[in-house]
């Protein structure tokens, strides 16, 4: 079962929502507003994400995408002078709570990034990272969590006789889903996705889709995309922001067949953006 | 033209834009020229310094070259002989008593001397060329002193020529009147002159002395006294041989058995000091050929299958528990091909010829190596001079033949055993690494191991990095991956003028400012150094410990804020209890008034039994740190600022902490930058010299004690290359040490950058 290759970037290619059991709101985002110091990077966004379903982030570039996107797992908490109001909640619990280790909401929301950015460690040790240093030392859960882990991200008939050489012999596309492997071996609950295809070839990105749709089983996954077709193809759900607003949430079928506002339309049909 | 016929658009203007102007290709041509000449030039600097000091250390290495000169016939009866300075004018001493002068170019006689004796004959004679002096021992006992000297004359033509004059003194009564002397020696010690005579009554040998003092009036005429004749040894009954040193204070007999005898002057007369048998363990004890090397404490000997010691006197254990001066052994030369005919000591150096089996052997007894060898002349040699200088040596044969040699030699106490061996110097009461390169005496013996300036070197660059790595590297870290960026940008160029920092002036702080400072609150330093590192981990404990609220309060990389003061205030209290600690723990009796004493440096004095000096190798490892922290720390900070921030947002995002980010992305993907700066600070404490000049005390000691001090190569460079003599073996030996170090520092460096290029290789990031 390959990905369906459109050679027709024109014709657009849509996936039909499934619903599956689970939360509506498992990642529910109120009124929520973020500066960069002064900077307002984000305004008035509210979107649910439901449990076990892919939403992709759609928007021209500096919309604000990836800020959400890095906002759920906190990792924009380094950047100097930030600041946001709204909430986001997680299983009902807020991610600014507390008494809520960052680094525990992190373990929860993994993260891949647009370009991939394996340690320079083995490909063995990239995988068993997370575990590491979560503490885990026995060599037997390790070897077989990275095991599970490579052939979920389809890497590991690949790789599998040559784990103790260095990641970074790998081509881009098996080093990006060797990125998969890593942030999945911990068994995190949320996947987050920023650009996960930009910098592959077609096949590359074939694989990946199709490895989203398989973990789309386990995880509950938040994919930013510049590409249409990959959000037509792989999304139950897209949020289309602009200029820092969120213009249309909804399934991504009702996003591409018959959009409600007239910038998605504008926008999907590629007259701006 | 063509083209622009079928493309009339392009004009020739439009094409001149894609043309490189000649000025840009010609700079381009120049500036290549120029870096690969630079490049080249530094290469070709490098190994230019290098080869000059392979140049200047060289001459160390290789032996002495002996050139025979032709040999003067002499008369057959000449039993001894002397020369002047430069061998222009040697004489020869015959049986009986005649002073017989040739010239040395062609050996024509020049003059003639005969002793005015009335019904007495000469039976012994001995010439002492360096000191111009011949003995002869009359047919009554009495020994006749002459003395030989030279003057230079100038004819009308300016030419030069010796004139020799020989002053005979009154005859002075040694031995029993009426027995003829067999044998006459003297010596010239420091107050008194000895003088020896061998006679022989009823088949037994019979050793006289007299003591000559000789006080200079007031008026400048030297009045001389002779004590009345002593008998030495007199319990002996066979002789074959007498060393008497130049020291004048004891003399050696040889016996015919194998046995030494020393004896030791004691003011009145001359008692049995010691007895040894070197060659008790062979078949055949005898011994072959005996005689005292230059300095006159050691004496070689060589028995009669050709083994060969050296004995010499130095501080001995005695069972009682005294330490006494006493005979032993302290070197075992390779075996000679025979029995040995001969020892014959150089003036000024440790080097004897020894004649044995058909061959001549020059050797040094300090080092124990053979520094030259050729054929023996035919005769049997009766006496062997050196030139004072060291550059020629002469032998008479009994054949009535003077052989001469020229010699080359300008480095005899040098070996490799010298400068990196063990060595029993005479004197020492073990084998020992010295670095001892001038005194006050002319017979002292000069020392240039170099191993107790690699050993100070490789201290004191342990205790400089010893307390630089640990903070410079954490310090790294630390500003690179936790402190706000504002406050990095303040810290980098503070750290980067502290680099700059002369180490004349850190070496001045430490010897002057420091090292008292220190001396009295050690304890107190030690107690707010130990807590240091406790206190800042506690710090951090406490931190991760408060409630997330609290610690909301401050922005990240700002924790120094508060973490500081903490830390500050531990190391405060520290010091505050440092002198109760002293008080309970290093507690000593003062060993004047048998009081008890809180005092750290008595207590490790008395416990350790090591030196304890208050310009220590702490002082000069705290200070010295201070001056390779910059350097350590710049690089590595830069290496460490350098990873991609890529990567550390994937560790994050992967639920590591920043500190597990640092220790398991960061630094394993710095650590090749982190190489290069430890190897760059350890390239800047190895070579560290004026910081080490003025914060020790300069001695070159072989301990690890923390608190001593030390010497290392460079510093001994610059305090001791001023005063060496260009050319001289300490002025080579210094360039040797700077050889070592130039090779330490290499060799090290080359280890670094290989480990350096495959850490890279294994954590290179694309
Ligand atoms: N670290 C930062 N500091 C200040 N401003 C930032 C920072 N990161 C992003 N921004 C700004 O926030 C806005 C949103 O950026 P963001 O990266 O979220 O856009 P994006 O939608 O992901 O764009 P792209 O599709 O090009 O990746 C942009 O205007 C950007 O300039
Ligand atoms: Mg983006």
């Amino acid at each position: 079962m390959t990905a369906t290759m459109n050679p027709n970037p024109s014709r657009i290619q849509v996936r039909p929502a499934t619903e599956r059991d689970g939360r509506r709101d498992y990642i529910s985002i109120r009124d929520y507003g973020f500066w960069y110091g002064q900077k307002q990077a984000l305004e008035g966004i509210s979107l649910d994400i439901p449990e076990r379903q892919v939403v992709a982030f759609i928007g021209p570039s500096g919309c604000g995408k990836s800020t959400l996107l890095r906002n759920l797992n906190r990792m924009n908490d380094l950047v100097d002078g930030i600041r946001h109001v709204g909430d986001i909640t997680i299983k009902g619990r807020s991610i600014y709570d507390p008494g809520l280790e960052v680094i525990s909401l992190r373990r929860r929301v993994g993260m891949v990034f647009q370009k991939s950015n394996p340690f320079p460690k083995s490909i063995y040790e990239n995988v068993v990272f997370a575990l590491r240093v979560m503490g885990v030392r026995d060599r037997s859960i390790l070897d077989e969590a990275c095991e599970t882990s490579l052939r979920k991200a389809a890497l590991w008939d690949e790789v599998k006789d040559r784990l103790q050489d260095s990641a970074l012999g790998l081509s881009g596309g098996q080093m990006q889903r060797l990125c998969i492997a890593r942030a999945i071996a911990n068994r995190p609950e949320i996947l987050l996705m920023d650009e996960p295809c930009s910098a592959l070839d077609p096949i590359a990105t074939g694989k990946i889709e199709e490895l989203i749709h398989e973990l789309k089983e386990q995880f509950t996954i938040v994919i930013v995309t510049h590409s249409m077709q990959q959000a037509a193809r792989v999304s139950d759900r897209t949020a289309f922001f602009y200029l820092g607003k969120q213009i249309e949430y909804d399934t991504t079928e009702k996003i591409f067949m018959n959009p409600s506002q007239a910038q998605t339309e504008a926008y999907i049909s590629g007259r701006f953006g | 033209m063509e083209t622009s016929d079928k493309k009339p658009t392009e004009t020739p203007a439009a094409e001149s834009r894609f043309t490189v102007s000649p000025i840009t290709l010609l700079a381009d041509l120049w500036m290549g020229r120029l870096i690969r000449f630079g490049g080249l030039g530094v290469v070709l600097a490098v190994f230019g310094m290098l080869a000059f000091l392979v140049l200047q250390v060289f001459p160390l290495f290789v032996g002495a070259r002996v050139e025979a000169l032709p040999a003067l016939t002499v008369p057959a009866s000449a039993v001894a002989f002397g020369e002047d300075e430069y061998g222009e004018l040697p004489y020869v001493v015959l049986a009986d008593g005649t002073i017989h002068f040739q010239r040395g170019s062609d050996g024509a006689k020049v003059q003639e001397w005969s002793p005015a004796l009335v019904g007495r004959t000469v039976t012994a004679v001995r010439s002492y060329p360096r000191a111009g002096l011949v003995f002869l021992g009359l047919s009554d006992g009495a020994v006749l002193e002459a003395k030989v000297s030279y003057r230079a004359t100038f004819d009308a033509g300016g030419k030069r020529a010796l004139q020799p004059i020989v002053t005979p003194l009154e005859p002075v009564q040694v031995g029993s009147p009426g027995l003829p002397c067999l044998g006459v020696w003297n010596a010239k010690g420091a107050q008194s002159r000895l003088l020896v005579v061998r006679q022989e009554s009823a088949g037994r040998p019979k050793l006289s002395a007299v003591r000559i003092t000789e006080r200079k009036g007031l008026g400048g005429k030297a009045r001389v006294t002779a004590s009345a004749p002593f008998a030495v040894a007199p319990e002996l009954s066979d002789l074959e041989q007498v060393l008497l040193p130049s020291t004048a204070d004891s003399l050696l007999v040889v016996t015919g058995t194998g046995e030494v005898r020393a004896y030791s002057d004691d003011g009145v007369g001359m008692p049995l000091l010691q007895v040894f048998r070197p060659f008790a363990d062979a078949a055949d004890a005898r011994i072959s050929a005996a005689g005292l090397v230059f300095g006159h404490v050691s004496v070689v000997l060589v028995g009669q299958t050709g083994v060969h010691q050296v004995w010499s006197i130095y501080p001995q254990a005695q069972p009682d528990g005294r330490s006494l001066r006493r005979w032993g052994k302290i070197h075992d030369p390779e075996k000679l091909p025979g029995p040995a005919v001969g020892i014959f000591a150089a003036e000024g150096n440790k080097c004897y010829l020894v004649g044995a089996g058909g061959e001549l052997q020059l050797r040094n007894m300090t080092t124990d190596t053979l520094r030259w060898q050729g054929p023996a002349p035919a005769g049997r040699v009766a006496q062997v001079a050196f030139a004072g200088n060291y550059d020629r040596f002469t032998a008479l044969t009994v054949d009535g033949k003077l052989h001469r040699w020229k010699l080359e030699d300008h480095h005899p106490d040098s070996s490799w055993g010298a400068f990196f061996g063990k060595i029993w110097y005479e004197g020492a009461t073990e084998p020992a690494y010295t670095w001892q390169s001038s005194s006050g005496s002319d017979e002292f013996e000069a020392k240039y191991s170099l191993v107790p300036l690699f050993y100070g070197t490789v201290k004191g660059t342990f205790y400089a990095l010893l307390f630089a790595l640990p903070i410079a590297l954490t310090a790294a870290v630390y500003v690179s991956q936790f402190l706000r960026p504002e406050y990095r940008q303040i810290v980098k160029p503070v750290m980067e003028v502290m680099a700059s920092l002369p180490s004349v002036v850190l070496g001045f702080l430490a010897g002057l400012w420091l090292a008292p400072l220190v001396d009295p609150h050690l304890v107190s330093l030690f107690c707010a150094l130990g807590v240091l590192t406790p206190a800042a981990l506690g710090a951090g404990f406490l931190w991760s410990a408060l409630p997330q609220p609290w610690r909301r309060q401050v922005r990240p990389g700002m924790e120094f804020v508060w973490l500081l003061p903490f830390i500050a205030l531990c190391c405060w209290l520290a010091w505050q209890a440092g002198p109760s600690i002293e008080a309970a723990f290093f507690t000593v009796k003062d060993t004047a008034s048998g009081a008890p004493l809180a005092d750290f440096r008595e207590w490790w004095r008395q416990t350790t039994g090591m030196s304890y000096d208050s310009r220590n190798c702490l002082v000069v490892g705290f200070v010295m740190g201070f001056a390779v922290i910059p350097i350590i720390f710049t690089i590595a900070e830069d290496a460490l600022s350098n990873v991609p921030q890529s990567l550390i947002s994937g560790s994050l995002a992967l639920g590591a902490s920043r500190w597990q980010t640092v220790w398991s992305v960061v630094i394993p993907t710095a650590i090749s930058g982190i190489v290069s700066a430890v190897m760059i600070g350890f390239g800047r404490a190895i070579g560290e010299t004026m910081i080490v000049v003025m914060a020790t005390g300069n001695t070159a000691v072989m301990e690890f004690n923390p608190f001593s001090g030390m010497r290392t190569l460079s510093a001994n460079i610059a305090v001791e290359l001023p005063e060496a003599a260009a050319g001289h073996t300490h002025f080579r030996a210094l360039f040797l040490g700077a050889c070592c170090l130039f090779l330490l520092t290499f060799v090290i460096n080359t280890l670094a950058e290989v480990l350096r290029q495959r850490l890279r290789e294994r954590y290179k990031v694309v």
